[in-house]
């Protein structure tokens, strides 16, 4: 058993190398190997089901122990990364076919298993060194899958890389520092260390770590290269990012917090505010601003994928806000909503993907009334949509409900107050969305449009399923939660299958309820509405116009700036720009590079030269003068 | 069993009966405040009846068709999670945070199926609709939590139980109740935030396609959203009820009082409407959560 540790590690490194191969022999044998491979690290995953090991030494680098370790908390990440993955792989092989080179492709697909396996190693990772190494093999070969996504990319990707770039100086240097202290990386020596340690050594590695983990995570105000690098990505590698990559940041929030540090420890070295350790109050109203000023962006775009990446900075800002909580409840809600947005924002991004495919474009004003054409498609996206927004019955909802119910039990009504409006305010950003594609006036051009091949409905089918699956029974992820949260020592909450019981200190929920309710309310309603007069379909040109005759010719219904009037009321809002200040520096640098740097380094041959001769003289004439050079 | 299966068809044709009561009284007392005698009192179960009843129904696609059905059904759910007098019916299964949530679903099945027309008055409806949403949703969550911090409870049958000999909600937080009343006044889209429907401008708006069968499910629709409103302010700010009468009672005073609003303001344009909502409800709001909290 104890190798398999490392050999769920190694299966997706593995499955790319002999991907890439395959690729040389036929395209079929390549998408195969990758699929198989992707299937058996599912499979593998599978075996560790609310099972803990703690450490399996793999190799040992600087006298600290290299340590793989898995428990319940590990498993649910691994879930995330291996499940989506598979998706992503199984969805790319009918996407990616528009790519004409397929070397190009060959290592498209390995780096879509390296990335896997990257990430299984930072979720399995026992001590700092792992978990560093594969984040930065992580950084790398998830930035060149952003660039296969076109030109624009390649400027997205490269923002991407130089903040990941940023945030991984600020973990290395933590990691550093903790290194010189303990001479073991592994998370228990850390821990130890780190109990012992003074209040100010604590809080700078950990507010080391956290940037590099904030970086990760799109958290405002370190979120700027997300938008692009996820909206300019290929349509299957998006869900990859968006829904899984991100989510290590979290991972790595989770493990410095509560693995690391224990909330106990942070009381006593810093003084708190509302019963919550300043840092951890201070990385709650980031979580909490990017919610709200995310989903105002997100409600302002005009390209669907634009949208579901701000989307997805709201999003992992109930993640962190969840976490930052402290408490069991909040804790459990971050955790859950972690598992909950892989799902719905996988199913947004391949649904919007899958538009893409068959229409070419993603500026929401140049599509529309596509149901008629794509109805599996749009059920899809009509259930990812509701979990967005956080409606009941589905998965959305109760992480949601479990961060607000956390909030109200610490009181903090100022953050409960943005989590609920970033909630609202989603109603608008995703009926935008379906309704730009899916509803209202179709497009001419697309009168030929079919639904997608069967290959990529049936990963949108999975994650449209788990939705429900989710929603409805939120027990089968508490299972797993709260089985590993008792690990680190936090209380378990009482909760079932269904939902939560009544009779403890948070209210009360059983989701299934609301969904039977829901259902009987619908059929009733439907037999009832079929009862009376029979309906005629009309053509959409059929309208209410003031008896103007309409012509497919022209776009009747209105999708260009739908919200235009609403972003008149947040234009102070939209008016800041944390990349100005940004650009601003950039600048500033770019200005003391031309004018000292150039100085130096003119790019002139003849002044290379002299210095050449300039430093041969002076070390010729100490030799001469009896010095010595080395 | 058979009590719970005459429970659940029962409350909501209770609900459905009130809201159209408040219909056909809604005809009369805006008669009479512009001095004109008014339509027959049953005219509002005429009109139901003719558009459900037509013979000619049309229909832009399927989700078109389905739109009314959705958005009846959840209103059918939200209904379940109000307490009325004497009966709790599902609050312990969601409460009051997730009744925030059920509530949507209404207003999202009617905007799927509004928006499936080739309508730019549909589609501009359904923003202004969305829009004047996120406006009072601010206020209304801010008076929400402080209502839930008040009781420290979630609970709604909890809440109204706390509210019990007279200590209503409304005498203990005036100002949230102020707000809740403008809140709810808002989310009915009467004058001054009949904004989404505003026949002058986009005629009608969401409704514009409908007609037949499919309106007469709006409508109902329309009676439903007014009793869920209603019923859950009376329910948060006004303790509730003992019996149905006095129930029914207070939703009409608190209705009655609205119809008058309905009467003497103009229209909003839809930006400045959010700015309404998000400057003195807010601001008001705020002051009484400090004032629970400090409390």
């Amino acid at each position: 058993m104890n190798m398999s540790l490392e050999l769920l590690l190694a299966t997706p490194f593995i499955g790319g190398l002999l991907t890439y191969i395959g690729g040389k022999v036929h395209r079929w044998v390549r998408n195969l190997i990758a699929v198989l491979f992707s299937l058996a690290t599912v499979g593998e995953m599978a075996m560790y089901y609310n099972t803990t090991f703690k450490g399996v030494v793999w190799g040992s680098l600087f006298g600290s122990n290299l340590v793989l370790q898995t428990n319940p908390i590990t498993w649910l990440f691994l879930f995330i990364v291996t499940a989506i993955s598979l998706l992503v792989i199984v969805f790319s092989i009918d996407d990616m076919k528009k790519e004409e080179d397929e070397i190009v492709l060959d290592s498209y697909y390995m780096q879509l298993l390296f990335v896997e396996g990257a990430m299984v190693g930072i979720v399995l990772a026992g001590d700092l060194i792992t978990f560093f190494m594969f984040w930065e093999i992580m950084s790398w070969t998830s930035y060149f899958l952003i660039v296969h996504g076109g030109k624009k990319s390649m400027a997205a990707g490269y923002k991407y890389i130089i903040m990941s770039v940023i945030g991984a100086y600020a973990m290395f240097i933590a990691i550093a520092m903790l290194y010189a202290k303990t001479h073991s990386l592994v998370y228990s020596d850390v821990a130890l260390a780190l109990s012992q340690a003074s209040p100010s050594f604590i809080i700078w590695t950990v507010v080391l770590l956290s940037v590099g983990f904030f970086v990760k995570a799109a958290v405002m105000p370190l979120h700027t290269w997300l938008p692009d690098a996820h909206s300019e990505a290929p349509s299957p590698v998006s869900p990859l990012l968006s829904g899984v990559l991100i989510k290590m940041g979290a991972y790595g929030l989770f493990i410095v917090f509560y693995g690391l540090l224990s909330v106990n420890l942070a009381k006593n070295i810093m003084p708190s505010v509302f019963s919550t350790p300043i840092l951890l109050y201070i990385i709650q109203w980031l979580a909490a601003l990017s919610i709200v000023l995310a989903t105002f962006l997100a409600i302002m775009q005009e390209d669907a994928k634009r949208l579901l990446a701000y989307s997805s900075v709201s999003q992992i800002g109930y993640v962190v806000l969840g976490l930052a909580t402290g408490t069991s409840l909040g804790v459990a809600g971050g955790l859950f909503h972690a598992l909950n947005h892989a799902i719905f924002k996988g199913l947004l991004f391949l649904a919007v993907g899958a538009v893409i495919y068959r229409t070419g474009t993603r500026n929401m004003s140049e599509l529309g009334g596509l149901v008629k054409k794509m109805p599996f498609t749009f059920t899809a996206l009509l259930l990812g949509i509701i979990a967005l927004a956080g409606v009941p019955p589905l998965n959305g909802f109760v992480s949601k409900w479990m961060i607000y119910e956390a909030l109200i039990q610490k009181k903090e009504v100022f953050l409960l107050i943005m989590a609920f409006v970033g909630s609202t305010g989603a109603f608008l950003y995703v009926y935008r969305l379906i309704h730009s594609l899916f509803l209202g006036q179709l497009p001419e051009k697309y009168e030929n449009v079919k639904d997608v091949p069967i290959l990529m409905q049936i990963p949108i089918w999975i994650l449209a399923l788990s939705t429900i699956v989710y929603g409805i029974f939120p027990g089968l992820a508490m299972d797993v939660i709260v089985k590993g949260m008792k690990l680190f020592g936090f209380t378990p909450i009482a909760y079932n299958l269904f939902g939560f019981p009544e009779g403890t200190a948070m209210g009360s929920l059983t989701v299934i309820n609301i969904a039977a309710v829901l259902m009987t309310a619908f059929v009733a309603v439907f037999i009832i509405f079929i009862l009376f007069p029979k309906t005629r379909q009309v053509s959409q040109y059929d309208n209410y116009a003031s008896g103007q005759e309409l012509t497919p010719d022209f776009k009747y219904n209105y999708s260009f700036g739908f919200y235009m009037s609403f972003g008149r009321v947040i234009k102070p809002i939209l008016s800041m720009s944390i990349e100005r200040v940004y650009n601003y520096w950039i600048d500033a640098f770019k200005i003391f590079g031309d004018y000292y740097m150039r100085r130096i380094y003119t790019g002139n041959l003849e002044t290379y030269n002299s210095y050449i001769v300039i430093v041969v003289t002076i070390a010729a004439a100490a030799v001469l003068l009896g010095g010595k050079l080395w | 069993m058979v009590s719970t299966i005459l429970i659940a068809i029962c409350v909501p044709l209770l609900a459905f009966a009130i809201g159209l009561t408040f219909i056909m009284f809604k005809l009369k007392i805006t008669a009479r405040v512009q001095r004109r005698y008014g339509p027959p009192i049953i005219q509002p179960i005429y009109n139901l009846l003719k558009l459900l009843l037509k013979e000619d129904n049309i229909s832009h696609g399927v989700i078109f068709s389905l739109g009314p059905i959705i958005a009846l059904a959840g209103s059918i759910l939200a209904v379940f999670f109000i307490p009325i007098p004497g009966l709790n019916l599902l609050t312990g299964s969601g409460d009051l945070i997730a009744l925030l949530y059920i509530m949507a679903i209404g207003s999202l099945g009617m905007a799927l199926g509004a928006g499936n027309t080739a309508n730019p008055n549909a589609s501009i409806g359904i923003s202004r609709a969305l829009t004047l949403m996120f406006g009072y949703d601010l206020p209304l969550v801010i008076i929400v939590i402080s209502v839930i911090l008040q009781y420290h409870t979630t609970n709604l049958a909890d809440i109204v139980a706390a509210q019990a000999n007279g200590h209503w909600t409304l005498w203990t937080l005036p100002l949230s109740a102020i707000v809740g009343f403008v809140v709810t006044y808002g989310a009915l889209g009467e004058h001054p935030f009949d904004i989404i429907t505003a026949p002058h401008e986009v005629a009608t708006g969401p409704m514009v396609e409908y007609g037949g069968k499919h309106l007469g499910f709006l409508m109902i629709n329309h009676m439903f959203h007014i009793y869920i409103e209603i019923a859950l302010f009376v329910d948060l700010f006004l303790g509730g009820a003992s019996n149905l009468f006095w129930f029914y009672i207070k939703m009409f005073g608190v209705f009655f009082i609205m119809m008058l609003c309905d009467e003497v303001f103009l229209r909003f344009k839809i930006d400045d409407a959010v700015r309404f909502f998000w400057k003195w409800p807010t601001v008001v709001a705020l002051i009484s959560l400090i004032i629970v909290l400090v409390k």
